[in-house]
């Protein structure tokens, strides 16, 4: 069965068949609609909805998992002026400008796999890999990546620019550097294969029509193919973010420990030295509601940064 | 989708089977079967191996009771506890740090005044018990038994220091520099600093440098006020301490990369690098690579001839207030405080924390002698003794102090600022 | 003319191959270092030379191996049926079947996403152990569950919100309902976003270490935990770690090369060629 919906013509819905038939069928579709998100919402809802309920609870007291020594709101004002907390944050925003580099390189990886040129097929499985890796290895290649006497410098003096040697995770901006490269490197298989399954769903007429047109290849991928690639894109952007900011916490462990000082710890990592690894799960609920609101923030003011063309907003 | 859901409806079905099945466990009559449940963080080193020689040799006085020892990761262990002292569902018997982290945790453990019998109590080192009683006084009766006695030690080469020709081993910071100068001449790393031997990820853990550095500054008891707030982390003295200690690098005493070397242990071992502060886990290393010619010395961060010594038993045994089998585990504690266990101890490297035993590793005995011969003060682990989010912050600012790219006053700025934020009844003049 | 523009074509194809080369030696090198650093034993490590079988032999003496790679393919499994169930149906409704407040429950759910993980684990271990769940698999494949639910609605919402309206329409003025039209036209369809979920939520689950260390007693110990209590203490034996985390790799893997056909199979479909 061909999915070309172009092929069936115009709905027979359309048809001016009165009232009655057409609030029927919205009906319909409205139960269904109720029926069919049930199941999700009743998981997300009782199961992600009731802890971050008593998360906001428990943030303000002091609780280590037992009992919960009322504080009040006070627990957020003295988080939200603490000095070290704005250190952290900083750091959050700094990984933010990884994020460009995170989705551009595989939006290029992907089309170029999508030129099909020959052992696509190979390459497409080989970049993929890398996600398999649990991040206690990637930890630990980067961290002998960029040792003094590491690959990274090793590279350098081979081309020459041996005077240029780093040891990247002594220093606070450094560390963080290493940081972010290693997470763009990490981020590459996902956002590759969720645009090569988004580059499969365009339709290859446009892109004949505009080669027809006389566009070059470049031409064709910035006006035809990323416009077209907007929602992959927007998907893409909002779980490289969520990644950076709260799905990193076992690479700094291994690679960095969240330091030197505070160089390398994010809000993540903050949530579980602070909170987490001295029992005190007040404070890290504390930290993790300010999260969640803040990636909240982030991922609304991608919906308008990224919002279609075709007015299909979220 | 139907046959979706059908396949998921199984596979719950097949669980709840399983898990049924599954749930083993000993009986609760103490003469038919029981499995008594330790869990461990002592990963795969010495301490794993004596927990496990203890197990099988209690159960071969016990043939009745099976021992469960269950290694649990290191990172998140007390989360997991506490997690456990919530569910009610955990081990009879977990492994426990000492010092604060025993107060912080005594709501899930068993006080054993009482229930461990005190001529057995009498056995273990006083001082062992001590810090892990409430108020820090043995007479509240202990929460642990500790495993064993830890020192927070420096090791040296001798052939270097002769080599060198460094007569004597240094015992103030004046001697340490003039050592340190005539190592690097002759060669040597003087002192080497590394996150070997460390979790992965860490840089090197400063507070075996901290504890000396108070040892050369304050009286034990005076310590309490590091935890007060009566003598403020930003003190003139603790400065002046940490302005010395981040001279060993930039003099050239230690390694150029003091936050990323990864091989300081493979270094100290081979012989390139003469001095390293580290501990007694160490040891049987050490004396493995190095034989005899490795020996320990006092880290002499003082201006006067230091003092004292850090001998302190950083964790051992406790019994879960939860426990499923209660009396075994008891009976367990109580073995742990005999010769047998002493010898089992001390075959795996570590120093018994019971009276009157000597260890048999040359270079452990002579930590010994610091403390009975030589009359050195023993301290605790500064880390133990101090809050833990201060030991925190203090692991993430004080190694980069010695890398000179923080500040002595802002490394410390940071501690007070941490140690500020705390709740009036933890930094009250009690240990709570 | 056409000569030049085919030769102008093949050289930018070399340079498109040679590219893709590099990347491919970037990405794979970590599987390099896991396979070479698991043939040796710490002191061959830490010189960084020579080869042993010391890692492996190591690693199956210290854990059990096979039984805790059981556990993790059991636990992914249960919790990704249940994500694949809820999600796609979700996902449809989401897409197609909007209804007054659809769109705000949406991103409520979207927003789930972005829920720390830390945060909640202890409430949601206070919850579930009050229910007796947490000495069985059941209360970590529910967390998983709830976990992987936000993206994989996420992901299907974007996949369904490419089919026309007007090919559902069609199809339930032609007599199915919109339950039937989901599940014999829109979820077929949907295999590729299938594929991907499956996936990623695979190695995602496959990899926690915080839900299965809390939420699973000892004996069901997943093969990442199982990892992670190696690396414990003072010491890592860093070959053993090599060895386990490889194996710990091949299962992803796997499932990944597995879907990756019926990944091709509906890419190729929705080109409709």
């Amino acid at each position: 069965m061909s999915i070309k919906s172009t092929d069936r013509g115009p709905p027979r819905a359309a048809a001016p068949a009165g009232r009655p038939l057409r609030s029927k069928l919205a009906r319909r579709r409205r139960r269904a609609g109720i029926l069919l998100s049930l199941p999700a919402v009743a998981v997300v809802v009782a199961l992600l909805g009731v802890p971050i309920g008593q998360a906001i609870y428990y943030s303000m007291t002091n609780w280590n998992g037992i009992t919960a020594t009322w504080i009040g709101p006070s627990t957020y004002a003295s988080a939200l002026t603490d000095p070290i907390f704005w250190r952290v944050l900083q750091n959050n925003g700094l990984l933010l400008l990884a994020i460009p580099f995170a989705i551009g390189i595989p939006l290029v990886i992907a089309a170029l796999l999508n030129e099909h040129v020959r052992g696509w097929r190979f390459f497409r499985s080989v970049y993929f890999l890398p996600t398999a890796v649990s991040w206690v290895v990637i930890g630990m290649v980067a961290l002998q990546f960029f040792a003094l006497n590491g690959s990274l410098n090793h590279f350098l003096a081979d081309i020459g620019l041996g005077s240029v040697k780093t040891n990247a995770l002594a220093g606070q901006g450094t560390a963080l550097l290493a940081l972010a490269v290693t997470f763009v490197w990490s981020m590459l298989g996902t956002n590759t294969i969720i645009f090569l399954t988004g580059m499969a769903t365009l339709d290859p007429t446009l892109m004949e029509a505009a080669r027809v047109d006389g566009l070059t290849r470049w031409q064709i991928f910035f006006r035809v193919t990323l416009p077209l690639l907007r929602r992959f894109i927007q998907f893409s952007f909002v779980i490289t973010v969520i990644s950076a900011f709260s799905a990193l916490f076992s690479l700094i462990f291994v690679m960095t420990g969240g330091g030197p000082g505070l160089g390398t710890t994010t809000l993540e990592f903050f949530i579980y030295q602070s909170g987490f690894a001295q029992s005190q799960f007040g404070t890290g609920a504390l930290y993790g509601i300010i999260l969640f609101v803040i990636m909240i923030v982030v991922g609304l003011v991608q919906l308008r940064l990224i919002r279609s063309d075709d007015g299909e907003g979220w | 989708m139907r046959r979706l859901r059908l396949a998921a409806g199984l596979a719950a079905v097949a669980l709840a089977a399983a898990a049924c099945g599954s749930s083993g466990g000993g009986s609760s009559n103490a003469s038919g079967p029981i499995t008594l449940t330790i869990w461990h963080n002592y990963g795969t080193e010495q301490n794993a191996t004596a927990l496990q020689n203890l197990a099988k040799a209690f159960h071969k006085l016990h043939k009745n009771i099976t021992v469960n020892v269950v290694s649990q990761p290191a990172s998140n262990y007390f989360a997991q506890l506490q997690a456990a002292a919530i569910s009610k569902n955990g081990p009879d018997l977990a492994v426990m740090w000492t010092g604060l982290f025993t107060l912080q945790y005594k709501s899930f453990l068993v006080n054993l005044k009482g229930k461990v019998p005190a001529a057995d109590l009498a056995r273990v080192d006083p001082n062992a018990l001590k810090w892990t009683s409430d108020g820090f006084d043995a007479a509240n009766g202990p929460y642990v038994i500790p495993l064993e006695n830890q020192f927070y030690i420096g090791f040296y080469n001798k052939q270097a220091f002769k080599k060198a020709g460094v007569s004597a081993v240094p015992t103030d910071w004046t001697q340490l520099f003039s050592a340190c100068k005539k190592l690097r001449s002759a060669g040597y790393t003087p002192l080497v600093y590394g996150n070997g031997g460390q979790p992965l990820g860490a840089e090197f853990y400063p507070w075996y440098d901290m504890s000396y550095m108070m040892i050369g500054s304050y009286s034990v008891s005076q310590w309490q006020g590091l935890y007060s707030g009566k003598i403020p982390w930003t003190a003139g003295q603790n400065a002046a301490q940490l302005s010395q200690w981040a001279k060993l690098k930039s003099s050239g005493c230690t390694n150029s990369d003091v936050l990323t070397n990864t091989n300081n242990l493979g270094q100290f071992e081979t012989g390139k690098a003469a001095m390293m502060v580290d501990g007694t886990w160490d040891t049987q290393k050490f004396t493995k690579a190095l034989g005899s010619n490795v020996a320990a010395f006092v880290p002499p961060y003082s201006s006067t001839p230091i003092k004292g010594v850090v001998d302190f038993a950083g964790d051992g045994l406790s019994e879960t207030s939860y426990a499923k089998q209660p009396a075994a585990a008891t009976e367990f504690l109580q073995f742990m405080t005999t010769d047998q266990a002493a010898k089992i101890i001390n075959a795996a490297g570590l120093i018994p924390a019971i009276n009157g035993v000597n260890t048999s590793n040359p270079v452990n005995q002579e930590m010994l002698n610091f403390v009975s011969k030589d009359h050195m003060t023993v301290y605790p682990m500064l880390d133990n003794v101090v809050q833990s989010n201060v030991v925190t912050a203090g692991s993430k600012f004080l190694p980069s102090v010695l890398n000179g790219t923080i500040s002595v006053q802002q490394a410390l700025t940071n501690l007070k600022t941490t140690w500020g934020q705390l709740p009036a009844n933890s930094r009250g003049s009690t240990y709570n | 003319m056409a000569t030049a523009t085919r030769t102008r074509k093949r050289l930018a194809n070399g340079w498109i191959f040679v590219i893709m080369v590099v990347v491919a030696v970037v990405m794979l090198y970590p599987f390099w270092y896991m396979l070479d650093n698991s043939f040796r034993n710490q002191a061959q490590f830490d010189q960084q030379g020579g080869h042993s079988l010391a890692g492996w032999t190591q690693l199956f003496r210290e854990l059990p191996v096979g039984s805790e790679l059981l556990n993790s393919t059991i636990v992914c499994a249960a919790a990704i049926l249940i994500i694949l169930a809820v999600s796609t149906t979700a996902g449809f409704a989401f897409a197609k079947l909007r209804y007054r407040g659809s769109g705000m429950v949406f991103l409520l759910v979207v927003a789930a996403l972005m829920v720390p993980l830390q945060s909640i684990i202890i409430p949601e271990y206070v919850n579930l152990a009050k229910f007796g769940l947490i000495n069985s698999y059941f209360g970590a494949v529910l967390v998983y569950a709830a976990l992987g639910t936000p993206f994989a609605t996420f992901l299907m919402a974007t996949y369904y919100r490419g089919i026309s309206d007007e090919l559902i329409e069609a199809a339930v003025m032609d007599g199915l309902g919109y339950e039937r039209t989901f599940l014999s036209i829109a979820l077929p369809l949907s295999l590729p976003a299938i594929a991907t979920v499956t996936v990623l939520q695979f190695i995602q689950i496959w990899d926690d270490l915080l839900v299965g260390l809390l939420f699973l007693p000892p004996g069901q110990r997943t093969i990442t935990v199982g990892l992670a209590a190696l690396s414990a203490g003072r010491t890592t034996s860093i070959p053993v770690l090599m060895a386990g985390s490889f194996i710990s790799a091949v299962p992803a893997i796997v499932v990944y090369l597995i879907f990756q056909r019926h990944l091709i199979k509906g890419l190729t479909l929705g080109m409709g060629k």
